[in-house]
C-alpha cells in the first residue's frame, strides 16, 4: 500500500538545517540514495508535502504533525533535546519573564507553541504579546518589554549577546523532567514498511557518526566557529526517540491541546500498528469536541466528513456558531460588486467573465461608469464597493491609485478592493513587492481584501484549474503581508472541481494556520463551482447537501476565524438561508451584480427586506454590517 | 425547549399529539427537528428516494372558483390567457413523447363550468388508446365534486364512469388549508374541506389510491398546519388509501395573496419534517421540487421527504405564480439529485412499485465525473 515514485522509490522531505543533517543526509548516498527520493524544503513545505500526499515520510516538526492528524512516526529517530538545545531561545534586556511583547517568526509553530507554553506556565498563565517578525528584524528589535523567540542558525550566532536568554530545551526538561522533541519522521498510516523503517534508522546511525564533518562544513559556509557547532551537534541535539521522548512529546502535545495551541494528537509509531490496534474515538466524542470548541487536526477534520451525517455535522457546527455569536444575531451588509474590467491574461478554465485584451466584448469601466454605480450604492445606503477586476496587462498601479484616491474622494464607501492574484499582477507589472503594492494602495484608500482567488489552496489542484494563477503559498502571502499592514480580510473556497474531500480540509487548515499568524481574516466563505458553457471543466463534487456539509464542517475547523457567512449568490437564498442553520452567522450582500458568477449561469437577487425577512424566519435577528463586522443597526 | 420528549414518544411508537405538532412547528432549531423526521423516514425507507416518469398536463385554466392563491385560473372561457386544450391537443403532448415515454400522466385542471362530462371520459380513455399502460392520475378531488354538483352525479358515479374510461388514481390538490377560519378566506367557492376528504374516502372505498396535500405559508396558523394534517391522519386511519402527503408551499406572485412573503426554505424544511412525525400512516412524504426549488427539495430528501415526485415537464401553476423551477427535469437530474443528497435512487411507478433501482453514488465526498455535474443548477427544460 506504499506510495511510491514512478522509480518505485520511497519519497523523503527533510528540513534542510544543520540539526537535521544527520537524520538525512546518508539518505542521498549510496546504497540508500537507490531506493529513495529525497527532497529538501522548508519546514512549511515539508508538512504541506505530507498533508498533500506528495511523499511519504517526512522530517516534520511535531506541531504540524498534529495539525495534519493521525500520522505515525519512525521509532527511534528524532531531533530533540534533553536539557538545553541552544538553538531555541528567548532573548532580552530584561528577564524573559518580565517581557510584554515578543517578535517570532510564526510559521515556526513547534518553537512557537513550547514558548508560549513555557511562559505561560511560570506566569500563571500570563503570556507577552506576539508579533509575527522576521528572525533579523526581530532580533534587531529586542529591546525594553521586547524580546524575542529566535531559532536555527541566529540562535546559535547570538550566543552570550543579550543579558537574558532563555533556552526552552532547558526550560522544558526544568519544568517537565522530560526530553523535547523537536521534530521525527512522519507519515501516513501503512506509508513505511519495516525495511522503509530500518533505511531511515540506519541513515540516522551513519549521520550520527558524521557530526563533525557535517559541523565542519556548516562552519566553513557560515563562518560560525566548528568546535561550537560540533557541540551543538554532539551535546545539545539528541536524536533519539524512545519511551521517554515519547512520554516527553505526549506531554508536549497534551499540554498544548489544553491550551488551545494545537489539534489534540496522540503520539504513535509506524511499528505501533504491526502489533497493536489503537482505540478509534467514537464519532460522538469528536462531535462533542467538535462543538466544544476543541481544535480538530486535519485527520478528525477528514473523519467527519466521511462519517459524520448532515445532522452531526449542522449541530455541531451550530453549537460552535452559537458559542461564538450568543446573541442569534445574523449579518448582513449592503454593498455592490464591482468589476471594473473583464479583461484578463489568466484565462482560468472555470470562468466565463474574462476577455483577452483587445475582444470586441472586452471593456473597462469608465468614470462615469463607475460614478453612476457607486451613486446608486450611496443611494441605497450602502456601506462599501467590492472592487475586483480582471488581470489587466496595461493597467498601471497609478491607475488604480488614482482611481482609490478619486473613490474616496467623491463616494463615502468603504473600498475592499483587489484580490491577492490582481495584488500580484500589479507587483509583477511594476516590479514592486507585494508590500510595495498593497502600501501604495492603501495610501490612496484601500480599506481591505477581498479573499477571491483562493479557490482550494492545494497546488495540485491549482495547476489543473487555473494554471496562470498564483500558487497557495503566494495567496497566503499576500493576506499575510496584507494582514500585518493591518488590512483585514475574507477567506473563500472554491472547490468541486477536481478537489477531493482531503483538499478541502487541507485548504481550510491552511486558512487556519495563517490565522494562528494573522488574526486577520474576518470571516471564511465557501462555494462550488459554478459550471456554465463557456468554461472549460467539468464540475466535481457538487449538490446542496454537500454545500451544507462543507459550510459545517469550514465552521468546525476554523476554530479562529470569527465569521462564517452563507454564500446565497451562489447557492441561490432558499439554500443560504438553510445555510444559517450549518453554521453561518452571516449572509453576505445585498447584491446590486456580481458579473463573473452571473456569466456562469447562476443569476439571483435579494432586496434588504427579504434578506431580513430569511433571516429572521430562520430563527434569528438581522442587523447590517460593516467589513469588519460591526453592526450599523440594532439586531431585529 | 427540548424534543426529548417527542424523540421518546417516537421510539416507543407512541403517536404524537396535536401538542406534539404545534411545538415540532413552533421548535427555534429546524435543524433538530429535521434530525427526527430523518429517523423515521430511514426507518421506514433507509436510504431508497423515488422517483417517477411523469407528465404534468394542465387542459384548461377556465375555471368558476376564485382562490386568492391561484394564479393559474382565468375565470372565463375567453378572457386574456384563458385556454382550453382540444382534446387532440392534450393526446399530442404524449404522441410527442412516445419515444421516451411518461408511466404516469398527472391532469389537474380549473372547474370549467362548459365542458360536457364526456369530454373528461374521452380525454382519459383517448390517452390510454395511445397507451394503454399509461397510468392516469387526474383529477383533485375539488375537480371530482365539481363533476358530482356540476353533472348531476355521486362522487362514487363520478369515479366510477372516469374509471371505466382509464382513471387510475388521483393526485392531492385542492386540499390547500382544512380549517374554515382559513379556506372561507381562501377558497370559499369549491369543496369543502368535508368535501374534500369525502371524495378521498369514497375514493379509497373503491379501491382507488389518492395523495394528498396542504398548501401552508400564506394566512394559516401553525395550529391550522396541525389541524390539517390531523384530519388526514384521521381519514387514512379509517381508509388506509393515501400514498403520499405533499406539503406545498404558497407562492405570491400574481395572485389574490401578492402582498404576502413566500415561505422560506427553512419553512419549506420543517413543514417537510413535521408532516413525516405526525402522517405516522401515511407511507410517503413528497418533496415537490416544483414548489420548493430542486436544491432545497434536495436537502428535504434529509429532513423526513423520501419521494421527490418526477419529471413534470410542463408544470405550468407554480410558474405562474413566479417559481423560479424549472417547469421540468430529466431522469438523469433527478437521479443525480437524488445521488448528491447521498441517497439511493429508486424509479417507481405510481403505487411505487421499483422499476429501477439505481445505485448509490459515492457522494457527498468522492468525486462524481459526468459531465455538466451541476445539472441542479441549469436544469434542461424538456419541449
Amino acid at each position: 500500500m506504499t506510495a511510491r515514485d514512478s522509480g518505485d522509490r520511497l519519497r523523503v522531505a527533510a528540513v534542510a538545517y544543520l540539526n537535521a543533517r544527520p537524520l538525512y543526509e546518508g539518505l542521498d548516498r549510496e546504497p540508500a540514495s537507490a531506493r529513495v527520493r529525497l527532497d529538501c524544503a522548508s519546514p512549511s513545505e515539508v508538512a504541506r508535502s505530507v498533508a498533500e500526499d506528495e511523499v511519504d515520510v517526512a522530517l516534520m516538526p511535531v506541531a504540524a504533525a498534529a495539525s495534519v492528524g493521525d500520522l505515525r512516526l519512525v521509532r527511534g529517530c528524532a531531533i530533540g533535546s534533553r536539557g538545553a538545545v541552544r538553538s531555541v531561545v528567548l532573548v532580552g534586556d530584561r528577564p524573559v519573564d518580565s517581557l510584554e511583547e515578543l517578535a517570532v517568526d510564526l510559521s515556526s509553530r513547534t518553537s512557537v507553541v513550547l514558548a508560549r507554553l513555557v511562559l505561560r506556565a511560570r506566569n500563571a498563565g500570563r503570556e507577552p504579546r506576539l508579533l509575527g517578525s522576521t528572525p533579523r528584524e526581530a532580533i534587531a528589535g529586542v529591546r525594553g518589554v521586547r524580546g524575542a523567540l529566535v531559532i536555527g542558525d541566529p540562535a546559535l550566532e547570538i550566543e552570550g549577546r543579550f543579558p537574558f536568554t532563555l533556552d526552552l530545551g532547558l526550560a522544558w526538561w526544568e519544568m517537565t523532567g522530560l526530553p523535547f522533541v523537536f521534530a521525527a519522521w512522519c507519515g501516513r498510516q501503512g506509508a513505511l514498511s519495516v525495511d522503509d523503517e530500518r533505511l531511515l534508522q540506519d541513515a540516522r546511525l551513519e549521520g550520527l557518526a558524521r557530526r563533525d564533518a557535517i559541523a565542519d562544513a556548516h562552519a566553513e559556509r557560515t563562518g560560525q566557529p566548528a568546535a561550537s557547532l560540533r557541540s551543538y551537534l554532539h551535546d545539545a541535539v539528541r536524536y533519539d526517540l524512545g519511551d521517554e521522548e515519547r512520554r516527553g512529546l505526549e506531554r508536549f502535545y497534551d499540554d498544548a491541546a489544553k491550551g488551545g495551541l494545537l489539534p489534540r494528537a496522540d503520539v504513535r509509531f509506524f511499528d505501533d500498528d504491526r502489533h497493536k490496534v489503537f482505540p478509534v474515538e467514537s464519532l460522538d466524542t469528536l462531535l462533542a469536541r467538535a462543538a466544544e470548541g476543541d481544535r480538530l487536526s486535519a485527520a478528525e477534520g477528514e473523519r467527519l466528513v466521511a462519517d459524520a451525517s448532515l445532522f452531526d455535522l449542522g449541530l455541531a457546527a451550530d453549537a460552535v456558531r452559537q458559542r461564538k455569536h450568543p446573541h442569534q444575531v445574523v449579518t448582513y451588509i449592503v454593498d455592490r460588486n464591482v468589476n471594473y474590467t473583464n479583461v484578463c491574461t489568466t484565462s482560468c478554465r472555470f470562468c466565463a467573465f474574462y476577455r483577452p485584451l483587445g475582444h470586441p466584448e472586452a471593456w473597462v469601466l469608465s468614470r462615469d461608469q463607475l460614478a453612476q454605480k457607486l451613486k446608486e450604492v450611496v443611494d441605497a445606503d450602502g456601506v462599501q464597493i467590492l472592487l475586483q477586476g480582471g488581470l489587466h496587462p496595461e493597467l498601471r498601479i497609478e491607475w488604480y491609485e488614482d482611481l482609490f484616491r478619486w473613490i474616496k474622494s467623491e463616494f463615502r464607501l468603504g473600498l475592499h478592493a483587489l484580490s491577492p492574484e490582481e495584488i500580484l499582477h500589479i507587483g509583477r507589472l511594476e516590479g514592486l513587492s507585494v508590500r510595495a503594492v498593497l502600501e501604495r494602495l492603501h495610501a490612496a484608500g484601500l480599506d481591505s481584501v477581498p479573499g477571491g482567488g483562493a479557490e482550494i489552496l492545494v497546488d495540485r489542484v491549482r495547476r489543473k484549474i487555473a494554471k496562470a494563477k498564483c500558487t497557495s503559498d503566494e495567496w497566503l502571502g499576500v493576506m499575510r503581508v496584507a494582514h500585518h499592514m493591518g488590512l483585514r480580510s475574507s477567506a473563500t473556497m472554491m472547490y468541486g472541481t477536481v478537489d477531493t474531500a482531503r483538499d478541502r480540509i487541507g485548504h481550510l487548515v491552511k486558512i487556519r494556520d495563517l490565522q494562528d499568524e494573522t488574526r486577520g481574516f474576518t470571516a471564511f466563505f465557501c462555494w462550488d463551482f459554478q459550471h456554465e458553457r463557456g468554461t472549460r471543466i467539468e464540475s466535481g463534487d457538487s449538490g446542496t447537501v454537500l454545500y451544507l456539509r462543507q459550510q459545517a464542517v469550514a465552521r468546525i475547523l476554523l476554530d479562529n476565524v470569527d465569521h462564517v457567512g452563507a454564500s446565497w449568490v451562489t447557492q441561490g437564498p432558499e439554500v443560504g438561508q438553510v445555510a444559517l442553520r450549518f453554521g453561518a452567522d452571516d449572509f453576505g450582500s445585498v447584491m446590486f451584480e456580481e458579473n463573473v458568477v452571473s456569466s456562469a449561469g447562476t443569476t439571483f437577487c435579494m432586496n434588504a427586506e427579504s434578506m431580513e425577512r430569511r433571516i429572521r424566519a430562520a430563527g434569528f435577528k438581522a442587523a447590517r454590517r460593516n467589513v469588519r463586522y460591526d453592526w450599523l443597526t440594532q439586531p431585529v | 425547549m427540548t424534543l426529548d420528549a417527542i424523540r421518546d414518544k417516537l421510539r416507543t411508537r407512541e403517536r404524537l399529539s396535536f401538542d406534539d405538532g404545534l411545538a415540532l412547528f413552533a421548535h427555534p432549531d429546524v435543524v433538530a427537528v429535521g434530525q427526527l423526521a430523518n429517523e423515521v423516514r430511514e426507518g421506514l425507507h433507509g436510504d431508497r428516494t423515488y422517483f417517477n416518469r411523469n407528465m404534468r398536463i394542465e387542459v384548461t385554466n377556465v375555471c368558476v372558483a376564485s382562490c386568492l392563491f391561484c394564479s393559474f385560473a382565468k375565470l372565463e372561457e375567453g378572457a386574456p390567457g384563458a385556454h382550453t386544450m382540444k382534446l387532440e391537443e392534450a393526446w399530442g403532448e404524449l404522441e410527442a413523447r412516445l419515444d421516451d415515454p411518461p408511466a404516469e400522466i398527472h391532469i389537474v385542471n380549473g372547474l370549467h363550468p362548459g365542458l360536457p362530462f364526456s369530454y373528461y371520459e374521452e380525454l382519459l380513455s383517448g390517452f390510454k388508446r395511445i397507451k394503454p399502460d399509461i397510468h392516469m392520475k387526474c383529477f383533485t378531488a375539488v375537480e371530482i365534486h365539481f363533476f358530482a354538483t356540476h353533472y348531476g352525479m355521486t362522487y362514487v358515479e363520478v369515479l366510477e364512469r372516469l374509471r371505466r374510461a382509464g382513471l387510475d388514481s388521483l393526485p392531492g390538490g385542492g386540499a390547500e388549508i382544512f380549517h374554515p377560519d382559513v379556506r372561507s378566506r381562501i377558497s370559499h367557492d369549491k369543496a369543502t374541506a368535508d368535501e374534500y376528504l369525502e371524495v378521498h374516502r369514497v375514493a379509497h372505498g373503491i379501491g382507488m389510491k389518492t395523495n394528498s396535500t396542504m398548501l401552508y405559508g400564506h394566512i394559516e396558523t401553525f395550529e391550522h398546519r396541525v389541524d390539517h394534517l390531523m384530519r388526514l391522519r384521521g381519514l387514512q386511519d379509517e381508509t388506509g388509501g393515501l400514498q403520499a402527503f405533499i406539503p406545498l408551499a404558497f407562492h405570491p406572485d400574481g395572485n389574490g395573496m401578492r402582498n404576502l412573503p413566500a415561505p422560506t426554505a427553512v419553512d419549506a424544511l420543517r413543514t417537510v419534517a413535521v408532516s413525516r412525525l405526525l402522517l405516522d400512516n401515511v407511507p410517503h412524504v413528497k418533496a415537490y421540487w416544483v414548489s420548493m426549488t430542486p436544491e432545497v427539495a434536495q436537502i428535504a430528501l434529509r429532513f423526513g421527504a423520501d419521494d421527490l415526485d418526477g419529471t413534470i415537464v410542463h408544470e405550468t401553476i407554480y410558474r405562474a405564480a413566479g417559481s423560479r423551477s424549472p417547469s421540468g427535469l430529466t431522469v438523469d437530474n433527478l437521479v443525480r439529485l437524488i445521488q448528491e443528497a447521498g441517497r439511493i435512487p429508486v424509479e417507481r411507478d405510481t403505487f411505487y412499485s421499483v422499476v429501477r433501482e439505481y445505485p448509490r453514488a459515492t457522494l457527498p465526498e468522492a468525486a462524481l465525473k459526468v459531465r455538466d455535474r451541476n445539472a441542479n443548477k441549469h436544469l434542461e427544460v424538456l419541449s
